[in-house]
This record gives structure tokens, C-alpha cells and sequence, in this order.
């Protein structure tokens, strides 16, 4: 058996032949899938034309196999960002390999074939590292075209898009819209599916996707990389420690000779839009932004520094552009980065950003396929929300990576994090509480006879063995206050701030009722207004995971780290 | 306006015209495609047509086959190319001829003509075709197998930076078979930042060709600029250096360097202004007039 690691120095033609004997045989099969990750040894010093052939024909092997799940993320990676034509054909061919159609794949594959149709070009799959010289050769839009027939109904959500093609005339050749028009009628006339699950439509299948978390007891520490300098793009000087603990981080990789628009360029055109979400949500100052280079050897801090600016990304000492002055090697280590080289020169890369802890471990990551800037910066602030203790601290011992995926698309994913269920209980808790205390203040008795007519009251509940007590006045109002406190900060940070008035207006109310007797009915209203108010705060909170939970932290950390 | 109206009509009648006379795309077309006109109204021809040629999958083919026949003139064949390669810069207008044209490049690309092939070489390696890459590199490593000369496979590939390239131009510049390859060779290295130290053994030498050494400041500065700042001071320092190399050296310093740094360098300042006084070269008095004006202040 060809151990696969060791096989660097085969030749093309050896690669293909292990290909295809991986292919033919069904023990060996699922080897192919390692054969897709960028940093693989096989594809080190490799052009990336040849990285291309060599990945084409994988995907080809599986195109011939069936396409495995763990293996589907690599082909919708080829469909979601390639600018490879003949990786783009071959993606395509791989995915109708699949177990079967699924309502998910639709937008990757129409999103490849507005991408590639300016770079259409024949493409031949008979032979290894056979380029096609003739028009009559199959093509990426043809291979797509073919995908969409086999998603069939399962396409029908794209089929506007589709149908645009057609409107627009200017483009595709006309033998191409032939094959459009082909493609239409049997979305079209594919037997009609049960009716898609709103979830179905939008999600990957069970398991796949880009999002990938770390639970706090796995994360790896950062102490191997901790002494690593970077350079800013000002050319200033800093450790990963000194600029990455203490806070939470968004980090992506990127270089700035990178000639596929859909990765570097892009990944850094998100950035300056992370940025801007950070600084609208009041974020910016408490978690941090970095795009480190995959090149440091030429992306030199002027260039890298253009490079952003270009792009919109906002520098300055919490948002940094690196670059790592000893080289990328030990990054490359710690992350397990997707990426590969030709002698100092990236080769094939993948998208992947990180979210760091406050301990400068990796908490998330989301890797291959487009990120959501809000997604991305949604789990930035649960990691900023997390307690300071469970944060880790440098004595936190790790036991290496255990990753737990869910799916890209969707977004409210299933989060590896220990606390999440508790700290939804407590969010549940607070406006209750927050009620109670401005109940406890509106119908407060003002005197020992009316505790007594209230006691006897309420005897029947047994509730006559509490005591007159004059201090829990004072509490209750404390409590109500400390309520309102904490309607108002998350208004603050949710940009919500409607909660705040109407909590505002309920406590007026009740103060308004403490008047006089004339004015009693209106603590009903302060009451109802009040729980309003905190129900509405909890559950904007919620929606922005929980931002007050996280402001505390911050205190927290502020005080005491 | 009577006169180009009966020229106009004149050239749609007959299918020639004089050059410089307007003619309907139709005409030209026509005109470009037939094999029996003369190669330099065909070639005249062929220039009016980028625009019309992808509009008609017709046209598309006609102009196709005058790249791929053989039998045509070759002045002719590469007009069509230069005529294809205009219209394909209209991205959006040429999508539906893109996979076709792409098909022809890599067809002619093994022409037995050397013009006709380095000239389909070039295009497809603009648009870092793999096929192209993979019959230059293939050329580089085995001189029997070469479609064009050394120099020019090494300048189409360094169209790409993530050709695999480095390796062969390294081996190039050890073993050129040529003065000029070894040159190409060295400006496709200037994007290789594993480079560097060979650019500033290269720039130091008084006995490496004068273009060698210019290309050589060039790499580093965009691989190394603190590096070529260091030995731009030295070489100015230096009363033995060429004065065009020193021209470059206070070219590089004026330009890129340390303002505060330079400003602050009486040895070199006082080198300069001395040298300045007695130099030949109008070029290079003129640059250190600048360079003393710039920091004497």
C-alpha cells in the first residue's frame, strides 16, 4: 500500500496512477478525500496549473466513484470560489456522483456558473493532463448545466437565475443556450418533490459545512506561537502574545499576489465589512481584527498596507494587517493552515477565518466555502461573552483539537459550548425577576396595618409567616433600578434602545402610583410595562448573543484579568 | 461628404477598397475572409473587424479557420489573431466565442510556423493558460521540445507568478544558453523573494553587464527595498562604481529611501556633492543635483 504522506516526489504521472488505484479500490477509496486538502505533501513545489491537473483528476475519480460526504464540502469549495475551468468542469461532474439531489447544492452550482462563464473553455477528462484543442470538448458551463438537469426539482430554486440567462442572449453561445433552454424544461418538468422543508432548502446535509467550533477544554494553546513576530503594516514590530491575548480576535489569511478574486480579495473586501459591523454594534474596541499574510516574504508592510486600504479595512492598533517576519511555517503548524507553496510562493489555499479567545486560542473557525459577516462576527461576540474562568487563562491545559462541524448555511448553528444552555436560562430568568421587583415596589404596603390587611390576606398561602420589613422597599427598588441598568446596556449594544423606554415608562408609572391612593391603578401599568420592556431587552439580547452577558464579562475581565 | 458616400457605396459593391476609404463591417469581413484577396487588403481588413467578429458565429468560424489554415499567408493568420485577441478584451461581448478562440490558440499553438506560435504562446499565457505553460516549461527543460527561444518561453511565463517557473529560471541563470535568456531569467526571478540574495551578489559585481545590475536594483527594491537602500549608500560611497550605476543608486535613495536617515548623512551628502562636481555623465550630475537639493536643506 503507497503511504500516502510520503509520495512528494512522484511525478504527474504517478499521481495519476495512485489516483486511479485509490479509485478502483473500494477499501482504499476514502484516501481520495485526503488527496483534496491543499497541504497535502504531494502538491508542495508545485505550479499551480499543475496543482489544478492534479486535483481535476481526484475529482474526477470520485466523479467516477460517487462522491463521498466528506469529500462534498471539496467540491462545493471548487464550485463556490474556483476561477479554474477545468477544477470548475470537474467539480460539476463530481457532484452528480452524489447519493443524491439535494436543494442545498442548487445555489453552489449556480453561483459557479455566473462565476466561469467568462472564462469558458474547452475541457478534456479522457486522459490525465490532456487539455482540449477542440470546440466540441465539454466545458465548465456545460458540466454545470448537466448538474443542474440531475438536481432536477431539487433546482427549482435557482430557476429565475437560470431563466435570466436565457433573458440576457448577450452572453452564451447559442449552442449554450440550447443546452439552457434544455436545462429549464427538465427543472421544469422533473417530477415535483415533496414539498422542501424551509430548513432543507437553505442547509447543507447533516455534518457538512464551513463552521467549524472548538469546546473551551479542546482548544489547542497558543504557546508554540506565542513568541511569533509580526510586522504591521505601519512596520511596527509585535508578538502574537502582545497583540492577541487579553481580547477575542478575527483573524483571516490572505496575499496580496493572490489572482483569484473570489478568495484574498474578497476575504479582505469582508474584513473591512466585519470591521464596520464591530464598530456599528460598539464592538470595535473589544475584539479585534487581523489579516495575516500567507507570503510574508513579499508582502512587505507598504504593500500589505495598500492592500487594505484598497479594500476598505480600517488600520489601526486593534485592527492590524501582519506579517509574520520569521515566516509562515509556525502559523502554518498551529492553525493547520489550508494552504500550500511553491518555494515561497502560495500555490493553493483555501478561504479560512479564525475567532481567537481572550487566550489567543482558536475558539471557531470557518473554512472553504463563503462566511457570513455577521455569522462570523455573531460567534466572535459569543466568544467574547464567554466567563473569564472558562475563557482560559495561560495555566489551561489543552488536549488538542476536537472540532464539531455544522452546517455553512445555517444560521443558527449548534454551538460546541458548554455554557450556551445556562446562560439561556438566565437570560430567560431576568425579566421575571426584573418584574417581580417592580410588582414587589408598586404594591409595596406603605404602613404595618396594610402588611396585615395584605397578610391576611394572603394567610391561606401561609404567606403570614413573613415579617413587616421596611428594608425590602429599598431592595426592590435597587433591583429595579439594577433592571433598568441593564435594559439600558443592552439597548446600547443591540442598537435597540425601545426597551429602555418602555421599562423607562413602567418604572414611572410605579413611581407615579406610590403617590397616593388616587393614583394606585396606574402600578398595573407600570407592572405590565416593566415585564414588557425586559422581555423585549431579553430577547433583542438573545438575537445578538447576549451582548449583556458579555458586557459583564468585559467588566469582569477589565477588573480582574 | 458626396465623395465618401460613393467611396462607401463603391467598396460594399465590389468588396475591396483603397485603404483608409470607410466600408460597411460586412464589406471588411468579407474582405478578410476571402482567401483570394491580397494579403494587405486582408490584413488592412482584418483590423476594422474585432468588434463584428463575435457577433456572428459565422464570422467567429470564417476568421478562426484563416488562424488555423496553414496554406494562409502568415501575415494574414496573425492579423486574425491580433483581430481575436482585440475583440476578446471585451470580456462580456466574447463570452460566446471565448471557448472556440481558446480551442484555436492551443491548436496553433504547436504550428509549424515560429511567428504563428510564439505569437498564440503569448496570448494564451496572458491568460494564464495551463496548457501554454505546461509546452514552455516542458521546452525550458528540454531544448528539443521548444516551441519558442528560451527567453521568450521565460517571458511568457513570468506572466504567471504561480507558474512553476522559479526552478527552471535559477537553472537559467546558472547555465543560460544565452545572454538574453539569462536576462529573461533574472526578471521573472525579481518576483521571487528567495531571490534576493542572488540580486544584491549581482548588483555589487562591477563585472556583471550593466543591465544585469539595473534589473538586479530593480528586484530588490521590490523584493528588499532596506536592502537596496544599504547598497546603494555603499556603491555611492564607492569611487570605483560606474556613474550610471550611482545615478540608479541615488535614484533609489531620492525616491525610496529613509528621508530622515538620508538627510542626516553628512558622509554621504558631502560624497555626492563632490562627486557631482566631477562627474561626466549628464545624467548622473542631473540626479545629484536633485539628491543635494533634496537633503543639503
Amino acid at each position: 500500500m503507497l503511504d500516502l504522506a510520503t509520495t512528494g516526489a512522484q511525478s504527474e504521472e504517478q499521481f495519476a496512477l495512485l489516483v486511479d488505484s485509490l479509485a478502483a479500490d473500494p477499501r482504499r477509496r476514502e484516501q481520495l478525500t485526503e488527496l483534496l486538502r491543499e497541504d497535502h505533501p504531494l502538491y508542495d513545489k508545485r505550479g499551480t496549473a499543475t496543482i489544478s491537473r492534479m486535483r481535476g483528476w481526484v475529482l474526477l475519480a470520485f466523479a467516477r466513484t460517487g462522491l463521498s460526504n466528506a469529500a462534498l464540502i471539496f467540491v462545493l469549495e471548487e464550485l463556490d470560489t474556483g476561477t479554474d475551468a477545468y477544477l470548475v468542469a470537474a467539480a460539476a461532474r463530481a457532484l452528480r456522483s452524489y447519493r443524491r439531489p439535494h436543494a442545498a447544492l442548487a445555489p453552489f452550482v449556480m453561483r459557479a456558473l455566473t462565476q466561469i462563464r467568462y472564462r469558458e473553455e474547452p475541457v478534456s477528462f479522457e486522459n490525465y493532463g490532456e487539455y482540449a484543442d477542440s470546440s466540441a470538448d465539454t466545458s465548465p458551463v456545460r458540466e454545470l448545466l448537466l448538474t443542474l438537469t440531475w438536481l432536477g426539482s431539487y433546482a427549482r430554486e435557482v430557476l429565475n437565475e437560470l431563466e435570466s440567462l436565457r433573458v440576457e442572449r448577450e452572453g452564451l453561445s447559442n449552442k449554450l443556450l440550447i443546452e439552457v433552454d434544455r436545462t429549464v424544461k427538465s427543472i421544469r418538468d422533473a417530477e415535483h418533490i415533496e414539498e422542501i422543508d424551509s430548513d432543507d432548502c437553505c442547509n447543507l446535509p447533516t455534518g457538512l459545512g464551513n463552521k467549524i467550533s472548538w469546546a473551551f477544554g479542546s482548544r489547542p494553546g497558543c504557546e508554540p506561537i506565542e513568541q511569533t513576530v509580526f510586522e504591521d503594516h505601519d512596520g511596527t514590530s509585535i508578538t502574537f502574545k502582545e497583540y492577541f491575548r487579553g481580547h477575542p480576535s478575527i483573524v483571516v489569511f490572505f496575499y496580496t499576489r493572490c489572482d483569484n478574486p473570489l478568495k484574498c480579495s474578497l476575504t479582505i473586501t469582508k474584513l473591512a465589512r466585519i470591521q464596520q459591523l464591530l464598530e456599528t454594534q460598539g464592538l470595535a474596541d473589544q475584539i479585534h481584527t487581523a489579516a495575516i499574510s500567507y507570503d510574508p516574504a513579499y508582502d512587505l508592510p507598504e504593500r500589505i498596507r495598500g492592500y487594505g486600504q484598497n479594500r476598505g479595512v480600517r488600520l489601526d492598533g486593534r485592527n492590524r494587517m501582519l506579517r509574520a517576519i520569521d515566516g509562515i511555517d509556525s502559523l502554518r503548524r498551529h492553525f493547520k493552515l489550508g494552504v500550500n507553496f511553491i518555494e515561497s510562493l502560495v500555490n493553493r489555499h483555501r478561504l479560512e477565518v479564525y475567532i481567537l479567545d481572550s487566550a489567543g486560542r482558536i475558539a471557531a473557525s470557518f473554512e472553504r466555502i463563503h462566511w457570513d459577516e455577521q455569522q462570523v462576527v455573531d460567534r466572535a461576540i459569543e466568544v467574547l461573552s464567554e466567563p473569564p474562568a472558562l475563557a482560559g487563562g495561560p495555566d489551561s491545559i489543552d488536549t488538542g483539537y476536537r472540532r464539531e462541524t455544522n452546517s455553512g448555511t445555517n444560521r443558527n448553528p449548534a454551538i460546541a459550548n458548554p455554557a450556551e444552555a445556562p446562560r439561556g436560562n438566565r437570560r430567560n430568568a431576568g425579566p421575571v425577576f426584573s418584574t417581580l421587583a417592580s410588582l414587589g415596589v408598586a404594591f409595596f404596603p406603605k404602613c404595618p396595618v396594610c402588611w396585615a390587611g395584605y397578610l391576611s390576606m394572603l394567610g391561606s398561602a401561609s404567606l403570614g409567616q413573613i415579617p413587616y420589613s421596611p428594608w425590602l422597599l429599598p431592595v426592590l427598588v435597587l433591583a429595579m433600578l439594577v433592571n433598568l441598568a441593564s435594559v439600558w446596556v443592552r439597548g446600547r449594544v443591540t442598537g435597540r434602545m425601545g426597551p429602555f423606554f418602555l421599562v423607562s415608562a413602567g418604572a414611572l408609572a410605579i413611581l407615579l402610583a406610590r403617590q397616593g391612593p388616587a393614583f394606585e391603578k396606574v402600578a398595573v401599568w407600570g407592572v405590565g410595562l416593566t415585564f414588557a420592556g425586559s422581555m423585549w431587552s431579553a430577547l433583542s439580547a438573545r438575537n445578538r448573543r447576549g451582548l449583556f452577558s458579555e458586557t459583564l464579562g468585559k467588566i469582569w475581565q477589565k477588573r480582574f484579568s | 461628404m458626396t465623395t465618401k458616400k460613393k467611396a462607401a457605396k463603391s467598396s460594399k459593391s465590389t468588396g475591396k477598397s483603397k485603404p483608409g476609404a470607410m466600408r460597411s463591417t460586412r464589406a471588411a469581413m468579407s474582405v478578410a475572409t476571402n482567401a483570394h484577396g491580397t494579403v494587405k487588403e486582408r490584413v488592412a481588413a482584418l483590423a476594422e473587424v474585432p468588434l463584428a467578429v463575435c457577433e456572428s458565429d459565422k464570422d467567429l468560424q470564417a476568421v478562426l479557420n484563416v488562424v488555423r489554415n496553414k496554406e494562409e499567408a502568415v501575415e494574414v493568420r496573425l492579423a486574425a489573431m491580433d483581430t481575436l485577441a482585440t475583440a476578446a478584451f471585451s470580456v462580456i461581448a466574447f463570452e460566446s466565442c471565448r471557448k472556440d478562440y481558446i480551442a484555436t490558440l492551443r491548436e496553433v499553438a504547436v504550428d509549424p510556423d515560429p511567428q504563428i506560435r510564439e505569437s498564440a504562446l503569448g496570448l494564451l499565457a496572458g491568460l494564464k493558460d495551463g496548457f501554454a505553460q505546461k509546452k514552455l516549461l516542458d521546452g525550458l527543460k528540454n531544448p528539443d521540445k521548444a516551441l519558442v527561444p528560451p527567453e521568450k518561453a521565460l517571458q511568457l511565463l513570468s506572466y504567471d507568478v504561480h507558474a512553476e517557473s522559479y526552478a527552471v529560471a535559477r537553472d537559467i541563470v546558472s547555465n543560460p544558453p544565452s545572454t538574453d535568456a539569462r536576462r529573461e531569467a533574472l526578471r521573472l526571478l525579481a518576483a521571487d523573494a528567495t531571490s534576493a540574495p542572488l540580486f544584491e551578489k549581482l548588483l555589487r559585481d562591477k563585472d556583471e553587464l550593466r543591465e544585469v545590475r539595473q534589473i538586479s536594483a530593480s528586484a530588490l527594491h521590490a523584493l528588499k527595498p532596506e536592502k537596496l537602500q544599504e547598497h546603494a549608500r555603499e556603491m555611492l560611497l564607492d569611487t570605483s562604481e560606474y556613474e550610471d550605476i550611482q545615478a540608479t543608486s541615488l535614484t533609489a535613495l531620492t525616491q525610496f529611501g529613509d528621508d530622515e536617515a538620508v538627510g542626516k548623512d553628512k558622509v554621504l551628502l558631502n560624497s555626492v556633492d563632490r562627486l557631482s562636481n566631477k562627474a561626466k555623465s549628464a545624467r548622473y550630475k542631473k540626479s545629484a543635483r536633485q539628491f543635494v537639493s533634496k537633503y543639503a536643506k
